[in-house]
């Protein structure tokens, strides 16, 4: 596995993928990409992580599934958020925002 | 919700669903590879690689589904199930054992939860108590002696209006014997007369008709009254149509209104019917002064101290109002209706019944015995885990977590324990019905005082059950847990490449399953001692020297009604007519075949008669309160008193009430000392009834007999004197018969009718069974219970034994074998492994004996005329926990001798 792209924080990556997902609908590939992409390849999202995480949120009904005919033409499982799901995302950037301000604080102030 | 159970139904459709969103991402992963321009193999290989095993992130996104869970455990039982049916002989052993302690515990806490908090049948049981008083004069004579509290009827409104604390008080009137006549037949019933509003205020609805109602008590009601299931199905032949008819009761005519369910035997628990005091008129005249028994309910949140204190302040107000009718000091209180029943108090001092008290001890008792099947279980689950390590250790290589491996182990115990539990429930549920003989007919005394009670069901009701499933629940923890994190835990490397017996594993093993076998024969010796103190104090208790002979003696008493009651049975013994009738009775009683002996006294022997008569001789300078006791001249052969001096009363003396007075050693020597008392005087100062004083009052002492017990065989026996029935009065007939005393009692009971068909006359029981229910029904009843307990703790002793020491044989064959190929001896081989099982045995013992010395001193309560670290007991149990020690290793030993070196050697 290549050493430099980080392993998710555990729990952050239920939120990137609700981010994500609040771009619009999308597949799993597709969410994996994306993360990529816009992490320029910083973040590695594996399968194994993945799916799990997605019929996860499904689970708790923050997202919902829906099989749709891809760019492709094949079937495909397109994921959306749910009211519930953009709720959690608030919550979610909002906790992470605030850990990051203090992280970065003790980051400064202990320089 | 919805959701989960869709696809728990569309199982296929979720897998296949999720196989296609997979295959979509690695399709797709392709594609792209393919258009950066890679060759159609490369692609494939790469995006294959990057995905890793489908089938192993299908796997991951399973977890994260709870019917997964569920699959898993099904999967755990199912093959819980075959692992246990190829090791039968382990499995039946240990439900076996468990099932003997979840059976015997759930026996134990149906008695202890239906007597102790299921007592009654009333609504909101919990919150009704029973007023009562409190002499301190008799407090500071005889210690606490809580009565229950009597009032005025015209006082019962007062206390309604002036308490804080009761939601209401009724008053019942108990025990009184009516005839019964519905023009064809006669029948006579113990009534219970309640305050109209009692049966709304106990809430148990009717079976049939209706209850009492307040409208019954309105001065010019209808009279009415209703009766008992039992009388119903016994005197009616459970005929419905009874209802609405009309019979004479107590001379006048009332209607059936209603049939009690069986489960109703409030107010006084032995009536038979039940009439409503009407406010004044329609009772007997004196219905106003007759003074009731009460039973309240307190309002939700409050204690019984308060309401005490309430209580105490409203009866001394009474008291101030009559003081003759309450003790000069005294303290009133109100005790929860259970504990008056179980408690010490209960039954007063001479029936030595602190049921309660047992209770708790047995369950104690029941715990321990659960402890003890639960390190027989344990003892077996380790032998198992150790057998099984090299199983585990494969298990875990090939992938499984360790709280994979925990949960298999524990499902595995689960299906023992559930096994046990439904075993031990239909044993539980067989011993019942056997167990419900025993318990103490609640209120023995009934047939004396009244006493609520009778309703109590001794069941596999839903509490029970609840009980014992989280018995099962709780043992499955402590003997699945430390096993399951045992082999768990074990170290992967030495499990594959050694023999699968990993010495170190088995050494920590050994010294664990050691320590329960110690800890198991502890316990068991606690039981067994707790058992045997409980058994000897039985044995003493039912051959104490009563100073006379109960044997084949039928106690029966006439009982003017209550329509008469101004004259009590006493004074219409020796009244002219009651004479004649007496008379005519025990001539006729006396020609009947099988009676050998009839005798007339005016107590029931064993309980009466109690202190109250002052006496005094000429010349002494102190007085004693002694028992006074009418008799004839055939109580003394009846009996078999034993004569110590002089001659008893003679029938001429008894006819003409001569002043002569029998007394026995205790009084004669407090007042003679060493001289001779006959020919001196005794004189009576007080008679117990005021009432009835006699002509004179010196007693000229003609014989003295030895010591006889009338206040329970307990207590020491009191001076008493014995004088003609045709002075002090008499009404109970005591029959000496030839044949058993119960196969008389209808010829008896004809017999009187056949003189006056209008006299109340009740043959009770033998006096055997007076003895049996008053005084040794509690005890034995203890005896009862702990007595299997302490067997089946013995049982699953001599099984942990064995079982320890089979094992720890089988453990050693090689090195059993080393030595004997060295030269060692059968004998000496034998030697050393019952010297192991020895001392485990005796390790155990220390310690049991160790703890019951301090803990028997809690069965204090329980335990009559020993010591409660009685050293014949103690003994007693150390021998049979030794011997039943021996037998366990002795198996184990002879196969341990046996060993050939050669096959041992082999093992290698």
């Amino acid at each position: 596995m290549n050493e430099d792209r980080t392993e998710l924080l555990k729990g952050t990556l239920d939120m990137l993928i609700l981010k994500v997902l609040a771009l619009g609908p999308s597949h799993g590939y597709a969410i994996a990409q994306r993360l990529q992409q816009i992490s320029k390849d910083f973040f590695q999202v594996h399968q194994g992580s993945l799916y799990p995480a997605l019929h996860r949120l499904e689970d708790r009904g923050w997202l919902q599934a829906d099989w749709k005919e891809s760019d492709t033409g094949r079937e495909a499982k397109y994921y959306s958020l749910t009211k519930k799901g953009r709720k959690q995302l608030d919550a979610e950037v909002l906790n992470w925002e605030r850990l990051s301000e203090a992280v970065a604080l003790i980051l400064r102030t202990t320089e | 919700m919805i959701h989960w159970l869709r696809r728990l139904v569309h199982k296929s459709r979720t897998e296949s669903q999720l196989d296609k969103e997979l295959r979509f991402h690695l399709e797709q992963q392709i594609t792209d590879y393919l258009k950066a321009g890679m060759s159609p193999a490369e692609a494939r290989r790469r995006a294959q690689l990057e995905f890793g095993g489908l089938e192993r992130v299908k796997e991951e996104v399973r977890d994260t589904r709870w019917e997964t869970g569920l699959d898993n455990l099904l999967r755990d039982f199912h093959y819980a199930f075959r692992s246990l049916r190829r090791d039968r002989r382990y499995a039946f052993i240990a439900i076996f054992a468990l099932a003997l302690g979840i059976g015997a515990s759930t026996v134990v806490f149906s008695v202890f939860y239906n007597l102790l908090f299921n007592a009654f049948a009333a609504k909101n049981a919990s919150r009704l108590v029973i007023p009562a008083i409190q002499d301190r004069e008799s407090v500071r004579k005889s210690g606490p002696d809580l009565e229950p509290l009597r009032l005025r009827l015209s006082d019962l409104n007062p206390v309604r209006k002036q308490n804080q604390v009761f939601e209401n008080i009724v008053g019942y009137l108990a025990g009184e014997i009516v005839l019964v006549n519905d023009g064809l037949q006669m029948y006579q019933f113990f009534d219970g007369r309640v305050t109209s509003d009692a049966f709304d205020f106990y809430g148990v609805p009717a079976l049939l008709g209706r209850g009492i109602v307040p409208e019954d008590g309105k001065p010019g009601a209808p009279a009415v009254f209703v009766i008992s299931f039992k009388t119903w199905k016994g005197n009616f032949n459970g005929d419905p149509k009874i209802i609405g008819r009309s019979y004479t009761v107590d001379g006048e005519s009332r209607t059936l209104v209603g049939i009690m369910p069986p489960r109703f035997r409030a107010y006084g628990s032995l009536q038979q019917i039940w009439l409503p005091i009407t406010s004044t008129d329609g009772m007997p005249g004196t219905a106003q002064e007759s003074r009731v028994s009460l039973l309240a309910r307190l309002k939700p949140g409050v204690t019984v101290e308060t309401a005490s204190a309430d209580l105490d302040v409203i009866i001394k107000r009474l008291a101030s109002l009559h003081p003759d009718e309450f003790p000069k000091h005294f303290d009133a209180r109100v005790e929860s209706a259970s504990d008056f029943l179980m408690g010490p108090q209960g039954g007063g001092p001479v029936f030595f019944s602190d049921m309660k008290h047992m209770l708790y001890d047995l369950l104690a008792a029941v715990i321990m015995l659960l402890l003890i099947a639960c390190s027989n279980v344990a003892n077996l689950l380790l032998a198992r885990a150790t057998v099984r390590e090299k199983e585990m250790a494969v298990r875990a290589t090939l992938g499984a977590t360790r709280g994979r491996l925990v949960r298999q182990l524990l499902v595995e115990t689960a299906v023992l324990t559930i096994s046990a539990c439904s075993l031990g429930c239909a044993f539980a549920w067989s011993a019942m019905r056997v167990v419900s003989e025993v318990v103490p007919q609640a209120g023995g005394g009934a047939s004396l005082g009244g006493r609520i009670g009778g309703e109590i069901v001794i069941g596999l009701d839903f509490p029970v059950l609840f009980f014992s499933m989280a018995v099962t629940v709780l043992v499955t923890l402590i003997c699945g847990l430390a096993p399951a994190l045992h082999v768990s835990r074990a170290d992967l490397q030495p499990q594959l490449t050694g023999g699968g017996k990993g010495v170190n594993g088995s050494f920590r093993h050994g010294k664990l399953r050691a320590a329960l076998v110690v800890g198991e024969v502890a316990l068991s010796i606690v039981l067994l001692i707790g058992a045997g103190l409980m058994i000897r104090s039985f044995y003493l208790l039912t051959h104490v020297d009563l100073g006379f002979n109960t044997k084949d003696i039928l106690v029966a008493a006439f009982i003017p009604p209550p329509s008469h009651s101004k004259t009590p049975p006493v004074e219409w013994s020796f009244s002219p007519e009651g004479q004649v009738v007496l008379k005519k009775v025990v001539d006729r009683l006396k020609a009947l075949p099988g009676v050998a002996q009839v005798a007339v006294q005016d107590t029931i022997p064993g309980y009466g008669p109690v202190r109250g008569s002052e006496v005094t001789v000429p010349g002494a300078t102190h007085a004693e309160e002694a028992g006074l006791e009418g008799c004839d001249e055939n109580l003394f052969q009846t009996l078999e008193f034993r004569l110590k001096q002089g001659r008893w009363l003679s029938r001429s003396e008894v006819e003409t009430a001569q002043y002569v007075a029998v007394i026995n050693e205790r009084l004669a020597h407090d007042f003679f000392g060493d001289q001779n008392p006959i020919g001196q005087q005794v004189k009576v100062k007080a008679f117990k009834k005021p009432s009835q004083p006699p002509k004179d009052e010196s007693f000229q002492i003609i014989g003295v007999i030895s010591d006889v017990k009338s206040v329970g065989p307990q207590q020491p026996a009191i001076p008493m004197v014995f004088v003609p029935a045709t002075i002090r009065g008499g009404f109970i007939l005591l029959l000496k018969t030839a044949v058993a005393p119960a196969s008389l009692m209808h010829a008896v009971q004809e017999q009187v009718w056949s003189v006056d068909r209008d006299q109340i006359f009740v043959v009770f029981d033998s006096l055997k069974d007076f003895f049996q229910k008053l005084t040794y029904a509690t005890t034995e009843f203890g005896v009862m219970i702990s007595a299997p307990l302490a067997s089946i703790a013995l049982l699953l002793v001599l099984i942990g034994v064995f079982s320890v020491m089979a094992y720890s044989v089988s453990l050693q064959t090689h090195e059993i074998g080393v030595r004997m190929a060295l030269g060692a001896q059968q004998i000496s081989i034998l030697k050393m492994v019952i010297a192991r099982g020895v001392r485990l045995v005796a390790a155990g013992i220390a310690i049991g004996l160790i703890a019951s010395y301090a803990l028997t001193r809690y069965l204090a309560s329980q335990v009559w005329g020993i010591s409660t670290r009685d050293p014949w007991t103690f003994a007693g149990v150390i021998m049979l926990v030794v011997l039943v020690g021996l037998a366990a290793c002795l198996l184990p030993a002879r196969r341990a001798a046996r060993v050939d070196p050669l096959v041992a050697l082999r093992y290698e």
